[in-house]
């Protein structure tokens, strides 16, 4: 340091002198951020707002990827060692697996063996549920996996037990928050069903004081009620035992103290090629259920999904309150220009003071996205969408994210804000800051007309893919659409201000025939309110009815689809089983019953030379599901839905190019690859998924091996119904429902995803209208000069009001007029795509609400300022400026 | 040297031959907030057809005087009469009427609405007012002030004094009483100012116009029939056309005193 500063003092000086001078720039940015308040605090409200909607994606997506579910029963095992319950598709995010894969039980005594290892237990779930002494069955945290075998309780972290474990086949243990709900305690028998099967006696041998422990079988005898013991299996889809005897969930490990990271490492260099991993610490809480830990990705695919819109709104947003901001200052940069200051220096100028309002406000907006973010959590843990336990991971990442995003945002939007000022002659700039008549920029006003062009175009996806995928092209298009507005929107406005100009010319009273020179001669001004406001309208309007749409056309789907009358499920149980579904067939008046459940498959396929591989959700059906279901099948059969077969719908077979008779690939949702045959294609691809995989082709494959539901069409007598019902009421577990929602209009029956959605326009509604208001707000007290000079020829306190209610009338209804115009075209694609009609599906009212909001954030937002501006003596008014 | 105390309290600047005055101020006192007493007992007569001058340093008083002379403000005490009509106790609303109609404002930064032509500019007040523009006397005064040609033009287009006179039409297009003018030279350079100042002159000697002019410019005070020379809050002086030196000489011995 010190040689440096002696090798020139020429350098020193000038470095010295820009120093001062940047420091001179920062000083004076900072006094005019003083000057020009309301302006400033709309950049901060949009910048805070921002930084908030963008933390709290962050945050999501972050959660999603790195939150670790809490390791629960597992938290003796201080390794775990499981199989990868993920897909690594090169290049893309990891898939999570819901259904459990295997370790080969074999593994379980060599790993005993290993230095360091003070015990090793192969633990395996199966579906155990007690029933209490009223026939009701227990409710447990994972139903699909809470029985397992007592030496599971080694995995426990220092669990204390009474009474001593299981011994034989006629005993168990459960933990005691079940032992006191069944209403039991050691020495009492209780009935239990395993694997759907019907209720067995046991007698509790001894009681767990751990939570989720679950319900605990001697050993041998929960091998076999797994079906891993290579002989008969459960009875429910596990077959022959084939795929899964032999095997066990996971491996979780004691150690020695201060041993497990070296036996961690020895683990894995054991296990090196077998595509099995051990874990130690956080991570092991993924493991102790898949379906949980798979539900996390729901944080990431929701925060993406949100990502694109926040960001298009947040940069908008922030843009535009800049832009009112820096044209405030318009005449004070334009004397700077005059005393000297150079175009790169005005454009600085603009940038650090549009900068140091934005860090003020991003610090609190940060925060502020941490708490939106744990709210958010919790909304979806309430819909039970993500598991309530799940926490969120809180790191600098989505922080530093925002910082960068918003820094980039600011700087670019003042730059260019501050642009034409800067670049002017100096007097000209100095004339033309007295007012705003300037004629829009014509490349703005075709570079706008060609977005709005582009985004109705873009609209026109539904009509070709009527997928959810689709329908997210509308409210891209809508929001687009409105970006185009605003770049357009000058030129666009005058126009209109040009043509009310001219018919109000003769015969109008004074405030009117001022408003419309006031919309004209500003056109640069309204337009940026007028978009701001029509983007929240076709936000809204496009977003909002996207998903009514795509919900009316999937429940419409699903309707006409569904042929049986009932279904039977048994949540609690952790499924059914092939037993009931022959009693359900046996009972009067069933005319045909077929079990549908649901699970993952990943499909990769190739697009534009490149492997696309998506997880997907689909129903595994049987042949018979022909009886129960109509997908709309329009090549080859249900029928044949035998063996390694798969149906899909139409659309994928038209973009995957997978028609009858083609094989393909897919992983299951164990992560099993598979080739299997398209014997159908159908067109209900929307209510009931894109793809369909035969019974035989996922049995195996599944955690339980159980079905999830049974799908009933009866004779349609009360008496079948009847029949029925007492099947459903004499097996404990067992629950009877209408197959299909018999009314589908109205929001009542919207999955909670939907509701999600909802819960986020508004969120971004409001933080629209706030911009909005804080836009209009200022705006209204840059023309305090303007009215004061006004009053002073002799307009009255009244006729300023009538003048610039007149505005607000004009802005409001050309913001409605365009945002209506912006939506029109997008939504009745959507409609004719999804309902064939051209237009879409949705709540009427919603229309008449946001004209009623919009004209009323405009009304209020300039009458509270114009009043605080007539406050002021106009001849003081006048000489602020 | 210093001024006679006795310019307050009484009638200040009379002019011949005028039946009823323009502006009639009797003891007019005006305080803001903290006690701060901006005029003291000012009385003062502006007769029809007279240009007065109003000079002073800064904070003598001279602007607040112009305010309440023409309506801008109420005062705290005292009679202001615009052509006749008593502006003490009316409300905001009625005192801008009164203006409209009786009084017309050049100031030093034009006001022009930037939005709107030069002739709309023009007939703005009388728009306001619900009036018809009497076309015969626009089309006389904007081609005595050398505008004609301007009129479909936006303020912004048009130089600094060419604003300047477009807006001294605009403050003459109702036939008010009384025009004030506030610094109307203050911004333009010494060619466009020497122009305003003749054309503010000339509407006095040709179309019997009142003008009351605020001004701390000795060489534009010089222009009037009267000067009233403003120190802490009160007229201390009257000058019947006095030379720009002599005013200048006035000016610097109060700022001396």
């Amino acid at each position: 340091m010190s040689s440096k500063s002696s090798k020139s003092s020429k350098t020193a000086i000038s470095s010295k002198f820009t120093l001062s001078t940047k420091f001179a720039l920062f000083r004076l940015a900072l006094q005019m951020v003083g000057h020009r308040i309301t302006a400033l605090i709309a950049v901060a409200c949009a910048v805070l707002g921002g930084a908030a909607l963008l933390t709290g994606t962050g945050v999501l997506a972050e959660s999603g990827l790195r939150s670790h579910l809490p390791v629960g029963r597992l938290g003796g095992a201080d390794v775990v060692v499981a199989a990868d319950q993920e897909l690594h598709p090169s290049g893309d995010m990891p898939i999570a697996l819901p259904e459990r894969r295997t370790v080969p039980a074999q593994l379980v005594r060599e790993l005993a063996e290993l230095p360091g290892v003070t015990a090793a237990v192969g633990d395996l779930g199966f579906p155990a549920a007690l029933v209490d002494a009223h026939g009701r069955v227990v409710p447990s945290k994972d139903p699909q996996a809470s029985g397992h075998g007592w030496s599971s309780v080694k995995l426990l972290d220092g669990a204390r037990v009474e009474g001593s474990g299981p011994a034989g086949s006629g005993e168990i243990a459960v933990d005691s928050a079940t032992a006191a709900a069944a209403g039991v305690k050691v020495g009492d028998r209780v009935n239990v069903v395993v694997n759907a099967r019907p209720a067995a006696g046991y007698r509790v041998s001894a009681v767990v004081d751990a939570p989720d422990a679950g319900v605990l079988f001697a050993d041998t005898t929960a091998v076999r009620l797994s079906g891993r013991d290579g002989g008969d299996g459960g009875d429910g889809g596990g077959g022959d035992g084939g795929p899964r005897a032999g095997t066990v969930d996971l491996i979780g490990l004691r150690t020695a103290p201060g041993a497990t990271e070296q036996v961690a490492a020895d683990v894995r260099t054991k296990l090196r090629g077998t595509g099995l991993e051990a874990v130690t610490g956080a991570d092991r809480g993924d493991l102790v259920s898949p379906g949980a830990g798979a539900s996390r990705t729901l944080l990431v695919l929701l925060a993406g999904s949100l990502g694109g819109i926040v960001l298009l709104i947040t940069g908008f947003v922030t843009a535009s309150a800049l832009a009112v901001s820096v044209a405030g200052q318009r005449r004070d940069l334009a004397l700077m220009r005059a005393v000297g200051a150079t175009p790169r220096q005005i454009r600085r100028l603009a940038a650090v003071q549009s900068t140091v309002v934005a860090a003020v406000a991003l610090v609190p907006g940060v925060a502020l996205g941490h708490l939106l973010a744990g709210r958010f959590r919790d909304l979806l843990a309430d819909q039970g969408l993500v598991p309530p336990e799940l926490p969120l991971t809180i790191s600098p990442l989505p922080a530093l994210a925002t910082t960068l995003l918003m820094a980039l945002t600011v700087q670019v939007s003042a730059r260019s804000s501050a642009w034409r000022t800067s670049r002017m002659p100096a007097t000209e700039a100095v004339a033309e800051s007295r007012s705003e008549p300037r004629d829009p920029s014509r490349t703005r006003t075709r570079v706008g007309l060609l977005v709005i062009v582009a985004a109705t175009t873009m609209s026109a996806v539904p009509l070709f893919a009527p997928t959810v995928l689709g329908a997210a092209a509308t409210s891209m298009a809508g929001i687009l659409g409105a970006i185009g507005l605003a770049l357009a929107g000058p030129a666009l406005v005058r126009a209109i201000g040009n043509a009310a100009a001219r018919r109000t010319r003769t015969g109008a009273s004074a405030p009117t025939w001022l408003a419309m020179a006031n919309v004209r001669a500003y056109a640069l001004r309204n337009a940026g309110i007028v978009s701001t406001l029509a983007m929240a309208v076709v936000f809204v309007l496009t977003y909002t009815f996207a998903q009514t749409t795509v919900l009316a056309a999937t429940a419409d789907d699903t309707r006409t689809g569904t042929l049986a009358q009932q279904r039977l499920t048994a949540p609690a149980l952790g499924g059914l089983s092939a037993g009931t579904l022959a009693d359900v067939r046996d009972t009067a008046g069933v005319r045909a019953a077929a079990p549908v459940s649901t699970t993952t498959v990943v499909w990769p396929y190739r697009m534009f030379d490149d492997t696309v591989t998506e997880a997907d959700s689909a129903m595994i059906l049987t042949p018979e599901a022909s009886e129960v279901l109509d997908l709309d099948v329009r090549e080859g059969s249900l029928d044949r839905l035998t063996g390694a077969t798969i149906a899909v719908s139409s659309d994928v077979a038209r973009s995957r190019s997978a028609s009858v008779g083609r094989r393909v690939g897919l992983v299951l949702g164990d992560g099993a690859r598979v080739d299997a045959e398209v014997v159908a294609v159908y067109a209900r691809g929307l209510g009931f998924g894109t793809v369909v995989l035969s019974h035989d082709l996922a049995a195996g494959h599944t955690t339980t091996g159980l079905d999830q539901s049974i799908l009933i069409r009866t004779d349609g007598t009360p008496a079948a119904r009847q029949a029925l019902t007492s099947l459903a009421a004499s097996h404990p577990g067992l629950a009877l429902t209408d197959a299909a929602p018999t009314t589908t209009d109205g929001l009542k029956d919207a999955p909670p995803q939907v509701w999600i959605n909802l819960a986020m326009i508004v969120v971004l509604l409001g933080y629209l209208l706030l911009s909005i208001a804080n836009k209009l707000v200022a705006a209204t007290a840059q023309r305090r000069v303007e009215l004061g000079a006004l009053r002073l020829i002799g307009t009255t306190p009244r006729q300023i009001r009538a003048m610039m209610r007149r505005e607000a009338a004009v802005t409001a209804a050309t913001a409605l007029t365009a945002a209506l115009l912006l939506s029109a075209i997008p939504l009745a694609l959507l409609g004719q795509g999804f309902l064939g009609r051209p237009w879409p599906a949705g709540p009427a009212w919603l229309l008449p609400a946001l004209a009623l909001t919009v004209t009323a954030t405009a009304f209020l937002t300039i009458e509270l300022p114009t009043r605080q501006a007539l406050r002021t003596p106009p001849a003081d008014a006048i000489r602020a400026q | 040297m210093s001024a006679a105390p006795t310019w307050t309290g009484a009638p200040v600047t009379t002019v011949p031959d005028a039946s009823a005055p323009a502006i009639v101020l009797d003891r007019v006192v005006k305080e803001y907030a903290g006690g701060i007493r901006a005029l003291d007992e000012v009385s003062l007569t502006v007769e029809r057809g007279t240009f007065l001058a109003v000079m002073g340093p800064s904070g003598s008083g001279k602007s607040t005087l112009m305010h309440c002379a023409a309506g801008l403000d109420s005062p705290t005490s005292g009679s202001v009469r615009i052509d006749g009509n008593e502006i003490a106790g009316l409300n905001e609303t009625r005192r801008t009427e009164l203006r409209r109609e009786r009084v017309g404002f050049v100031f030093q930064a034009y006001n022009l609405i930037p939005s709107l032509s030069i002739q709309d500019n023009i007939t703005l007040p009388l728009r306001l007012a619900g009036r018809t523009p009497d076309h015969d006397w626009l089309r006389t005064l904007t081609e005595r002030v050398g505008i004609a040609d301007r009129l479909g033009h936006r303020p912004a287009e048009l130089s600094g004094g060419q604003q300047q006179r477009a807006a001294v039409v605009r403050a003459l297009a109702a036939r008010p009483a009384v025009v004030f003018a506030d610094e109307p030279t203050g911004a333009l350079d010494l060619r466009s100012a020497h122009e305003v100042l003749d054309l503010l002159r000339d509407l006095v000697d040709d179309l019997r116009q009142t003008v009351v002019m605020v001004t701390h410019d000795p060489a534009a005070a010089a222009r009037a029939h009267h000067v009233a020379v403003m120190a802490d809050g009160r007229v201390v002086e009257a000058l019947e056309a006095p030379s720009a030196p002599e005013l200048a000489a006035r000016l610097v011995a109060l700022a001396g005193v």
